[in-house]
């Protein structure tokens, strides 16, 4: 009979994820030339989208936006979208499609744990390279500064960390259709297009017609993007803002997460009813 | 001629594999058309958005931005046909030695690595890319020419030479970062900056998307001729431009090869 | 002695689409959508006894990796039931898998990147070892499968066999009751394959692991269980000690040979039965006591190439035992009404 350690689970619960994230992290080191390139792909759409937006507000602001205005805002984007990245579709359509997926179901931890724990290893040390970068543009370029207030950087990284988890909730639960259809990271990549706009990733919210906001606002999309950089760059300034920004994110994430739970178990048990 | 015939023979080969091959996949087909249909109602509305704000790009017009988009398209298009499952395949035959067994055939290694593998259906991109620079065309209220068809023509295939010797040379570099699993993930980042004509980049990504990475050209010329832009020195200064890429990179290529094979593999 | 495993009437249909080729067949199937059922595994009873080692044997579609998988709770049986290490495999959670291990023979569980030992620490915190038992275990482990410094290089470069037994070595250190091994010498070497089955039988010995293995080879059945359990086509043939089986059907071994000179059909009757003849291959079937003695004379008398002496494959066990071939297992099943076979776990 084997000794089982007794401790809390609150211990187990840490050590799995400590063990997981060096894993995840060791497994990164190793691709570190590939990632660098998915760095460079990363930035390159927020690049582009400053560069038109900077040629276009040359002759003034544009709806209230200025050329550093949109040097702040993207330079925003590229580091929250750095941090709310979203691939676990495809892992779990490809492990579901190869078996891989069989001896996590038969390890005492359930499978998004792995998951979680292999965003936290990618994205902070990557969000940490874009920031230093940003940083380092700073010194040369005006237009990307932004004032130091601890406080509001304070609240832009707990904006960006909740919009992580919802984003993460979002890609995951859609990946986890995968266990009725091999479509399912298609209809992650059709969230993504309509985020293009929703999100905020192509321009600043309020540059969009206004019955688009609206129907956004009904949705995630601003809240895993758009908000957090807002408070990052300084737009949202008062208390209002504020409170729908994070009543929206704690809303959406709590919305996620149920739906995480739904589909999970009903795909699980159909899964275990018609096999891979 | 024979050799030339010959890669005819083995090309209308290759054609008729992949279409045998693709033909299981019908549904496979309306999905990646469905996907083109809804990323080119993106890239329309992207450009809408920033037409709300400013009356021309970079001095061109809506309907001739649109043109060049169809271009974009059309270009891409081109890539995920034959460029990104043939050549694009490359770093994981390397690594697997499947380059071997393509080495050891009477047939050039370049050639039989771009043109084996076609996703057939994606000519559909080309399709809906070129239809839609027609559309647009039509909607500019311009009046089309002959030397205008010419020169696009002209244009369109130095544009896909150029996109080619691009991508050869990247996957040249396979040879040495054998590690590096997404190198076609450099092309893809950098090709995002063709979607809008050169002009409407501010003057430093300007001076790098005309002279350091030349990509943006592969559109905006195309896109120049159809719509008169283009002035005649530099659509032969294009050719030349696609004449030396495609020399260069094959230069490339075998130099990698070469190390390739006497290294062991 | 406690059982570990009980299976009661454990089946598994699953519906199949059935759908003409062509376009014709395709609108036809979205329209009206028809299905047969396949009974992959159908009402198969036994009980395992804590620290026993019994094999499932079977040809390749026989039922044994599905009824792995609901002994493990990846899947659901579409009736009866089963108990493992005192839980329900489907309902028992985290304290159930706690208590199984369950390895594969062609699915990787270590981690691809990095070396093995990587793979160790993470299983160590996943199922909660302490650090004494972890550096026991591990030491154990590490000498018996004679891992050495296999664990400190990347699991990519290993071959299958080192990676199969470091694979063992991951699978064991949270010293699992039941330990789940689905086709494991499948694709070694004969060295590593040997290696294996004295690994097994002496954890077994240790620490009184209850093993249940699945295999087409009757060579691991020999090396490591007494006891095996034939299926084919989902249902269970046989349960019982292997050297009944062995007396059941007539004990023979297959001698291979690959001929350097031409030698006709009639001369090699004279050696054993002849079960094919493909000049230059033929195979001999001879009673199993008597393979050496003849294998001498053919090496002495005729030209020979090459010649190995090999168990009948297990196709031809059950064909001979009990009359059928695995080539039923391809045929048609009577069509059924089509009823909901998919039941909710209780």
């Amino acid at each position: 009979m084997s000794r089982v350690a007794t401790r809390s689970a609150f211990a187990t619960f840490r050590d799995q994820y400590a063990e997981l994230m060096r894993s995840a992290f060791l497994i990164d080191l190793q691709y570190r030339a590939s990632i660098a390139i998915w760095l460079l792909w990363g930035i390159t759409e927020p690049i582009i989208s400053l560069g038109i937006w900077w040629s276009i507000a040359a002759g003034g602001a544009v709806d209230g936006y200025t050329r550093e205005d949109f040097a702040r805002y993207f330079f925003g984007v590229a580091l929250v979208n750095q941090a709310t990245l979203s691939w676990d579709a495809w892992n779990i359509d490809r492990w579901i499609r190869e078996g891989e997926m069989n001896f996590r179901l038969t390890r005492p931890i359930a499978p998004i744990h792995e998951a979680i724990a292999d965003n936290i290893a990618y994205k902070a040390p990557t969000a940490v390279i874009i920031l230093t970068a940003w940083i380092g543009a700073a010194t040369f370029w005006p237009a990307v500064r932004i004032p130091f207030e601890p406080g509001r950087w304070a609240l832009a990284i707990i904006a960006i960390v909740l919009a992580a988890a919802i984003r993460f909730l979002n890609g995951y639960a859609t990946g986890l259709l995968a266990f009725w259809t091999t479509r399912a990271t298609a209809l992650v990549e059709l969230q993504f297009g309509l985020s293009l706009f929703l999100s905020g990733r192509i321009a600043p919210l309020s540059l969009l017609p206004p019955q688009v906001v609206r129907a956004a606002e009904y949705l995630w999309f601003p809240y895993v993007l758009s908000f957090p950089v807002e408070v990052l760059t300084g737009t949202v300034t008062t208390g209002g803002q504020y409170a729908r920004g994070f009543g929206g994110q704690a809303i959406w994430l709590a919305i996620w997460l149920l739906l995480y739970l739904l589909v999970w178990t009903r795909g699980r048990r159909r899964y275990g009813a018609v096999g891979g | 001629m024979t050799g030339i015939r010959r890669a005819m023979i083995v090309l209308r080969a290759f054609w008729q594999l992949n279409w045998l091959e693709e033909l299981q996949y019908r549904g496979n087909f309306i999905a990646s058309l469905l996907g083109t249909v809804f990323w080119l109602l993106m890239a329309m509305l992207t450009v809408a958005l920033y037409f709300r704000h400013t009356p021309r790009l970079g001095g061109w017009e809506y309907w001739d931005v649109v043109v060049l988009l169809g271009i974009f398209n059309a270009l891409a298009g081109v890539v995920e046909t034959v460029l990104r499952p043939g050549i694009g395949h490359l770093p994981t035959d390397v690594r697997s030695g499947a380059l071997d067994l393509v080495l050891v055939r009477p047939v050039d290694a370049q050639f039989y690595v771009s043109f084996r593998r076609l996703d057939v259906w994606r000519l559909a991109d080309v399709v809906l890319g070129l239809a839609l620079s027609g559309y647009a065309f039509a909607q500019s209220g311009r009046t089309v020419s002959a030397w205008a068809l010419i020169a696009f023509a002209v244009t369109f295939a130095v544009a896909i030479a150029v996109v080619y010797a691009i991508w050869v040379t990247l996957m040249s570099l396979a040879f040495w970062f054998v590690a590096v699993e997404n190198m076609s993930a450099l092309f893809d980042a950098v090709f995002e900056a063709a979607r809008y004509p050169v002009s409407a980049y501010p003057g430093a990504l300007r001076f790098l998307f005309v002279y350091l990475i030349p990509i943006a050209w592969t559109t905006t010329i195309p896109a120049s001729a159809l719509t008169g832009r283009l002035n005649p020195s530099l659509a032969l200064w294009a050719m030349g431009v696609g004449i030396v890429a495609l020399g260069a990179s094959r230069l490339l290529w075998r130099v990698a090869l070469k190390r390739y094979t006497s290294a062991g593999g | 002695m406690p059982t570990a495993i009980v299976a009661t009437g454990l089946s598994k249909t699953y519906d199949v689409k059935v759908r003409d080729p062509g376009i014709r067949g395709a609108l036809a199937a979205l329209a009206r959508p028809r299905y047969r059922q396949v009974r992959a595994v159908d009402d198969v009873s036994f009980a395992i006894e804590r620290g026993d080692a019994v094999a499932f044997l079977g040809p390749n579609g026989a039922g044994k990796t599905t009824t792995l998988k609901m002994l493990t709770g990846l899947l659901f049986p579409s009736s009866g039931r089963a108990q493992v290490a005192g839980c329900d495999p489907w309902t028992g959670g985290n304290a159930f898998r706690q208590r199984i291990a369950f390895v594969l023979g062609n699915k990787q569980q270590l981690l691809w990147d990095l070396p093995p030992e990587e793979t160790f620490r993470l299983n160590r915190a996943i199922y909660g070892v302490s650090a004494a038992d972890y550096t026991t275990r591990r030491a154990e482990l590490v000498e018996l499968l004679v891992l050495g410094d296999l664990i400190d290089k990347p699991a990519r470069q290993l071959s299958l066999g080192e990676r199969m037994k470091c694979e063992l070595a991951a699978a064991l250190l949270h010293q699992p009751e039941v330990l789940f091994l689905d086709e494991p010498t499948l694709g070694l070497d004969l060295e590593a394959q040997q290696t294996i089955r004295t690994f097994l039988g002496e954890y077994r010995r240790r620490h009184g692991a209850t093993i249940l293995l699945t295999s087409h080879y009757m060579a691991d059945v020999t090396a490591l269980a007494s006891r095996v359990l034939i299926i084919n086509r989902g249902r269970l043939l046989y349960d019982g000690e292997l050297s009944e089986l062995v007396a059941r059907i007539a004990p023979i071994k297959r001698i291979e040979l690959v001929l350097s000179e031409t030698v006709s059909r009639a001369r090699l009757e004279e050696y054993g039965t002849v079960a094919h003849y493909a000049p230059p291959r033929a195979t001999l079937e001879v009673p199993r006591e008597l393979a050496t003695a003849a294998s001498t004379r053919l090496l002495t008398d005729l030209e020979v190439a090459d010649l190995s002496i090999q168990d009948p494959p297990i196709e031809e066990v059950i064909r001979i035992a009990f009359g059928e071939t695995e080539h039923d297992v391809l045929a048609e099943p009577e069509p059924v009404a089509r009823t909901d076979v998919r039941r909710a776990p209780p």
